[in-house]
């Protein structure tokens, strides 16, 4: 029943056995080994991680920008040519460009399309109405704050109307307060679009918030070391990051990382005793 | 009101007698500080008001204080130029009126007079005219065709390592050589003399340009291009639409350094190979004697080039309006 539905829908991203190894020093080194991953038609997909440990190269393969070593990259059983259209993409840093105004920013992709320019606009503007940008669309990006910059960049990468968003810790740069808003504007969008979406972040709490399915990476080489369904109900609220599932969830994500952490910063920590002691917990991590 | 008076007695430093009993409160203490310290929350709410988001409208209170106070500093930096410009003038005045003679010699040099009387009678005659007409005529030609070739070469050898590598090592042997050593063999290599001076001005300012364009392409922001590509972007419109406008700022650097080498190698060249032009009109004056002419020559080339620098800078802000919007807020 499932396999029918998501044969008819649109957007389905399948990695498989992915390997991406590079050359340091004359040894060749494996970034990412054995990955496999699995983003259904209209499913928000995170993928956390100690830093370093190759979430945002599965993006990134994703997005074309990167070939693997070996393995298959698929979206809707084609392999993979190159970055296109039908993949929305949002990158950390702010990519827009500071010489086009909010709304031609918007317009980039549909311009790239040929479409018309009453129509673009038309479009542009509908989509900066939903985000609550309209009365910026006259603005240069440089006039923006952050969360607005970001917001326009998801606009951008949703006016070409693809059918998989691919977000690179899109508010890592963003402080905790707008950050939280961000999600919370974000997860509307999605319950409206209902795109498929893969999340890179190393933040456990919007990971589970946003998504219903986390995939935990391990240090490098980075594997996939877990696969967790989040079974919170939709539309998610901010209420629910206090639920106790939320919290449970919230535990046993940061137990899963704080193990690849550690190992990721290498061993003489652990024999330091702080791989055991699970009571020095967040403040013997957050000391160092 | 117990928890209250217990609390004042953690908080006192225990009073010598009473140490005993204060340790035998200790436990009690600790419980009720507890309490106190996760009371019911009374979080008071101040009404603020909706605040939907509008575009900040440029800040318009200040605007009056902020205009006087714009007018206050450039009035300031105005004396400071004149005074400079003055003082300028007062030393010319001064060494050419009284014929000063150390070292340098102003015996020969015109006095700020007879240039000033000498101008007011070239100034309408055709002839003069002509000449800085030439001059900028051959600036603009020598010029444009520098720009289009050094910006187009520029972004292609940007993006293009193989052209780069193919390109480059000539164009690097032949850059050091300044335009004016470039006179004779343009005279020989162009068939006539105008087009060899307008070749020359050309050298002059081909090299800045496409130095800063590559420079410009590199500083292209790498995330901007794959944001373009993954938005549909091919190569032209990369080109185009993405490295262009991005390489811009260091273009127009390239350009403004470039008009002022163009100018250089443009009298350089007049001076030795010319017909006409105001470089030829200055090194006539001295082989003719007529020394206020040379000053004449000189400021009005003076002049000219400021005004082609001052073309540049106003071209740029024409065309890169966004570089004068400053970040306003920050998230």
């Amino acid at each position: 029943m499932m396999t029918s539905e998501a044969k008819a829908a649109k957007g389905h991203i399948d990695l498989r056995d992915i390997r991406v190894s590079f050359t340091q020093n004359g040894a060749a080194l494996d970034a990412v080994r054995g990955v496999t991953l699995d983003v259904k038609p209209g499913e928000f997909v995170s993928v956390v991680g100690p830093s370093g440990c190759g979430k945002s190269t599965l993006l990134n393969i994703v997005a074309g920008f990167l070939k693997p070593s070996a393995g298959e990259a698929r979206v809707d059983g084609l392999p993979i040519s190159g970055p296109g259209a039908d993949r929305g993409v949002v990158f950390q840093q702010y990519s827009l460009f500071p010489w086009l105004k909010v709304r031609e920013n918007v317009e980039f992709g549909l311009k790239m399309q040929g479409m018309g320019r009453a129509e673009r606009e038309s479009r542009a503007r509908t989509l900066l109405g939903l985000a609550g940008l309209l009365s910026f669309e006259n603005h240069y990006p440089d006039q923006l704050s952050g969360g607005m910059k970001q917001r326009v960049g998801i606009v951008r990468a949703l006016a070409t109307g693809p059918q998989v968003l691919l977000m690179d810790e899109p508010f890592g740069a963003l402080d905790a307060q707008t950050r939280v808003v961000m999600q919370e504007i974000l997860t509307n969008m999605w319950q409206q679009l209902r795109l498929s979406v893969l999340f890179i972040t190393h933040d456990i709490e919007e990971s589970i918030f946003l998504s219903d399915k986390v995939y935990v990476m391990t240090a490098r080489p980075g594997r996939i070391k877990a696969e967790i369904p989040i079974p919170l109900p939709r539309p998610r609220t901010a209420e629910m990051t206090s639920s106790p599932t939320f919290m449970a969830l919230h535990r046993q994500l940061k137990a899963l990382i704080r193990e690849e952490s550690l190992a990721a910063m290498g061993g003489e920590l652990k024999e330091g005793g702080l791989g055991q002691d699970w009571h020095l917990g967040e403040q013997g991590v957050g000391a160092l | 009101m117990a928890t209250a008076i217990r609390m004042r007695s953690l908080a006192d430093p225990p009073v010598a007698g009473a140490a005993a009993a204060e340790a035998a409160v200790q436990p009690a203490n600790l419980r009720n500080v507890e309490e106190v310290m996760t009371p019911p929350l009374a979080i008071k709410r101040h009404d603020v008001g909706g605040a939907p988001p509008v575009a900040p409208a440029v800040a318009q209170p200040a605007m009056g204080a902020r205009l006087l106070g714009r007018l206050r500093t450039q009035l300031g930096s105005l004396a400071l130029s004149v005074l400079s410009i003055g003082l300028l003038l007062g030393f010319w005045y001064l060494g050419t009126e009284y014929r000063w003679d150390f070292y340098i010699r102003f015996t020969n040099v015109p006095t700020p007079g007879e240039v000033y009387t000498e101008f007011m009678g070239l100034i309408g005659s055709a002839k003069f005219q002509a000449n800085i007409g030439i001059s900028l005529g051959r600036i603009m030609l020598g010029f444009c065709i520098a720009t289009g070739l050094g910006v187009l070469l520029g972004l292609l050898c940007g993006r293009y390592a193989l052209l780069k590598g193919l390109l480059f090592p000539a164009l690097e042997v032949l850059r050091p050589i300044p335009a004016i050593a470039w006179v004779p063999i343009s005279i020989m290599l162009w068939p006539t003399t105008e087009t060899s001076i307008v070749f020359i001005t050309f050298i002059g300012a081909f090299f800045p340009i496409l130095l800063n364009t590559l420079h410009g392409v590199a500083a292209v922001d790498p995330v901007l291009i794959r944001a373009a590509r993954c938005l549909g972007a091919g190569e032209v419109a990369l080109m185009t639409r993405v490295i262009l406008p991005g390489a811009l700022p260091h273009i127009f650097t390239g350009l403004a350094v470039g008009m002022g080498v163009a100018w250089v190698s443009l009298i350089a060249a007049e001076m030795i190979s010319g017909q006409f032009g105001v470089g030829y009109f200055t090194w006539e004056a001295y082989s003719l004697i007529e020394y206020p002419h040379i000053v004449i020559g000189m400021l009005v080339i003076g002049v000219l080039g400021l005004l082609c620098s001052g073309g540049i800078r106003l071209l740029s802000r024409l065309v890169m309006p966004w570089q004068r919007v400053g970040t306003k807020e920050n998230a």
